[in-house]
């Protein structure tokens, strides 16, 4: 288990650097997806298999469509120099990120968390699903929570079609965005 | 087999700390604030943005599996956290395209006025 931790814990740190620090876009965004692989590996360690599922399908799958999509619509001459892609705050941005690194870390480690083991969660699905519903006992504001989110992802569809529609008459016609 | 080889496997084996889970999300989240922070084309911001959201699930696994009272609970938690931030990628896309229509660039050092 220390192994698996390691190399994922490797694999979704460099990754998320590699996002960072990359000069090509489309590298950034496929270094995300391999952040968000570790990620659903860890899920996997954490007795949430079913999660696990979620987070490849969504964000390996979809969120990184959704945003190679982006780059390709948005697509300029790609940056020579490291100096380009980055604004004028690096050194302040690496310093406020490290304070926040460390002062997280920190308060996460040496905070008693009391009694904690491993393989408290529902590892089998149809427990995982009572649980999203709010029928299982102990879980019941997620029976509020499902439909705020449901209502939340409509408002997020109509907005994202009314934000990105081109007005009638408006800008070049190219015929294919 | 020797004791010094039995205690190696042992720690190769054993099951990581709640702490190691816990410092892993945190610089996650840090590595995704500092590239929100420098970063200047708006879709890796974004990307950043989608890292720190995903250094908060983990956590929230992490508790929900090792804190006895929370029941699993923590990973239903993670699905909406998914849910809503595929809904926030669509709209923060959608806007991004937006604003690369009407100015051609999506550096956010020269988007610095509201309007077009």
């Amino acid at each position: 288990m220390t192994v698996a931790f390691a190399f994922l814990a490797g694999m979704t740190l460099v990754s998320a650097f590699g996002v960072v620090v990359s000069r090509n876009v489309v590298h950034s965004a496929l270094f995300m997806s391999g952040s968000f692989l570790g990620v659903s590996g860890f899920f996997v360690m954490l007795n949430a298999p079913a999660l696990a599922a979620f987070q490849v399908l969504i964000y390996v799958g979809a969120v990184t469509v959704v945003i190679l999509f982006g780059i390709m619509f948005t697509q300029r001459p790609q940056a020579r120099r490291f100096r380009t892609i980055i604004n004028h705050q690096f050194w302040a941005g690496f310093l406020v990120a490290i304070g926040v690194g460390v002062f997280l870390a920190y308060l996460l480690a040496v905070e008693d968390w009391g009694q904690t083991s491993a393989g408290n969660g529902a590892r089998d699905v149809a427990a995982f699903g009572k649980d999203l519903l709010g029928v299982s006992p102990g879980s019941e504001i997620f029976a509020l929570l499902f439909e705020v989110a449901s209502v939340l992802l409509l408002v997020a569809v109509v907005a994202a079609i009314v934000v990105s529609r081109r007005k009638t008459g408006e800008g070049v016609d190219r015929g294919v965005e | 087999m020797p004791p010094i080889v039995q205690q190696i496997i042992d720690a190769l084996t054993a099951t990581p700390p709640l702490a190691g889970y816990l410092v892993v999300g945190a610089i996650m989240f840090a590595i995704g604030t500092w590239g929100a922070l420098i970063r200047r084309n708006a879709v890796v911001v974004f990307m950043c943005v989608e890292l720190m959201i995903n250094a908060v699930n983990l956590t929230l696994v992490a508790f929900g599996d090792f804190l006895p009272g929370e029941k699993g609970l923590g990973a239903s938690y993670a699905v909406l956290v998914i849910a809503i931030a595929a809904a926030e990628i669509a709209v923060g896309l959608a806007i991004v395209l937006a604003v690369f229509r009407s100015r051609r660039t999506v550096n956010i050092d020269e988007v610095n006025t509201m309007r077009g």
